[in-house]
């Protein structure tokens, strides 16, 4: 094949030829994702916005107004509102929830492709994860925008996509186990829907972390909120956003550990078992 | 490699390679099935090819025969990396293009023209290629202004024309072809292997699966026979034909 040095696809020559393709392919694979839920207007976008807004309102509704729930003051003192506390944790959950999630949907979208034609088929999953941080980032950026309305900002901001790309990282390394058990055992999905409900009120989210109790019926409660790996990202996000302190060099290490460690290990295991599944009549 | 000047001559080579699939019979599809069934699974293996050793020039066209259930589409899947042999090796030499059944490669959901780039890319070629190249995969394949719509709603004569036209117009160096153009009409098909001729004249090395014996006499330059998973000969196309012929003839096969 000719090597053009010059254009746009330069800066593609320093990978390998495999490397290339393959991040040709995740784009292909993001692009149709991102096509499938926005089909290219601008309406849509603001569609896809109405989900996490409307969880937001809810929430706030039922823990802000209902139980009267407190969140601590943000950095200019200025605003106490439960709801932008809750939001500045629900973003980067959106995007472990949805990357996790979403794995076994985009694995079956693409199996009877891999049974006719070889490619990598985690470019698949990879795809799927880059177009959920694309939309999640809009989810950050109205964050972003009220929290400047309300003069709240601060060069920490830049936290924040760190913080969403450690959560997909740690959510692809999960979604890529899930996606080749659940090729197999097809009920892992609802498994994993049940799994995930409950782990969302595992990380405090919807709570602040210091009105945990020590010990509840015999349960370390609040060691178990504060060993569960999304506690130290979600943190993360807190300070960077919410705060506006740097956030903590023990919680920056913890969430990079925990999401590099388990993508690591999840793509090492997909790659074993893929080939395995393309094979199946 | 102290070979290289030979080796390089040789697009596929394929050495003592064996494929063994492993069949299931009702295979437990949940977890709950899972643990009902633990301890009573009806696990077989089924050997699709063994020992099987050919290699395959750069630039011939290479013709595979053998009754259904021999082997023959296993090999091609091998050779396109699809699957993984068992034991042996397999090598390919350049990008391989395989058009191994109707609409193989194609994403259901996806337009006819974001199918050519998504295959594209999966053959290794970048966007601007697959745009130059994209006149000239449509024009061939006939589907006018139907590329943007969803294959899903393509005719299976469209789909199998799309899927040609891009495996051929991607410049492959190795081509694979499993039966399919017999799903063409005659015109169709007389185009398919003009520009299989006009590959194979530039330098591409094709391998061709096919029940048509008197397509694989005209067309190829070396035969591989395959039965029941073993290579039983491979050579000179009129006597692996003939041979094979014979052999197809005594045996009550149901054919």
């Amino acid at each position: 094949m000719a090597v053009n040095h010059t254009g746009p696809s330069a800066r593609l020559l320093r990978l390998s030829p495999a490397a290339r393709t393959g991040a040709r392919l995740v784009r292909s694979f993001a692009e149709r994702e991102t096509k499938a839920l926005y089909k290219r207007n601008v309406l849509g976008w603001l569609w896809s916005l109405l989900k996490p807004l409307t969880t937001v309102a809810v929430y706030s509704l039922v823990f802000g107004v209902i139980y009267r729930a407190t969140a601590p003051s943000t950095a200019n003192g200025q605003a106490e509102v439960f709801a932008l506390y809750l939001f500045s944790g629900l973003v980067v959950w959106n995007v472990f929830y949805t990357i996790v999630n979403g794995s076994m949907r985009w694995m079956d979208g693409v199996s009877e492709l891999r049974k006719k034609i070889y490619f990598p088929t985690e470019t698949a999953l990879i795809g799927g994860a880059a177009a959920t941080l694309l939309q999640s980032s809009l989810e950050a950026l109205v964050l972003v925008v009220i929290m400047a309305v309300l003069t709240n900002v601060s060069w920490t901001l830049m936290f924040l996509p760190v913080a969403m790309l450690l959560a997909a990282l740690f959510a692809l390394g999960l979604g890529f186990a899930a996606a080749i058990v659940n090729a197999r055992y097809r009920d892992i999905q609802h498994l994993t829907t049940i799994v995930l409900s409950v782990g969302f009120f595992m990380v405090p989210i919807v709570y602040t972390p210091d009105i945990v109790p020590d010990r509840a019926y015999g349960l370390p409660v609040a060691r178990l909120v504060e060993l569960n790996p999304l506690n130290s990202v979600i943190a993360v996000a807190r300070d960077a956003v919410y705060f506006l302190e740097t956030p903590d060099i023990a919680d920056l290490a913890t969430a990079a550990a925990w999401a590099i460690g388990t993508f690591a290990l999840g793509l090492a295991f997909f790659r074993r078992r893929s080939m395995a599944i393309s094979e199946e009549p | 490699m102290s070979d290289s000047t030979r080796a390089s001559v040789r697009a596929v080579e394929v050495s003592e390679v064996s494929k063994r699939f492993r069949l299931e019979l009702n295979r437990p599809t949940s977890v709950k099935e899972a643990v009902l069934s633990f301890g009573r699974r009806d696990v077989r293996h089924l050997w699709a090819l063994r020992d099987v050793s050919l290699t395959i020039d750069k630039g011939s066209f290479f013709g595979l025969v053998g009754h259904n259930g021999s082997g023959k589409s296993t090999l091609l899947r091998l050779m396109a990396g699809i699957h993984r042999p068992t034991e042996g090796r397999i090598t390919a030499r350049g990008r391989v293009s395989a058009l191994l059944e109707l609409g193989s490669g194609f994403h259901p959901e996806l337009t006819g023209r974001e199918n050519v780039f998504l295959n594209g890319a999966m053959l290794g070629l970048g966007r601007r290629q697959m745009a130059a190249a994209m006149d000239g995969i449509i024009e061939f394949s006939g589907v006018g202004d139907q590329i943007d719509a969803p294959v899903k709603i393509y005719s299976s004569g469209m789909y199998m024309r799309l899927g040609f036209s891009v495996a051929v117009n991607v410049e492959p160096e190795i081509l694979l072809v499993d039966e399919v153009i017999a799903v063409g009409d005659e015109e169709f098909q007389q185009r398919c292997l003009q520009h299989m001729e006009r590959l194979r004249s530039g330098g591409t090395t094709i391998v061709l699966v096919s029940h048509d014996t008197g397509l694989v006499r005209e067309l190829c330059d070396r035969v591989g026979w395959l039965d029941g998973g073993h290579l039983r000969s491979v050579g000179d196309p009129d006597e692996v034909v003939d041979a094979y012929l014979l052999h197809a003839t005594e045996p009550p096969e149901g054919r």
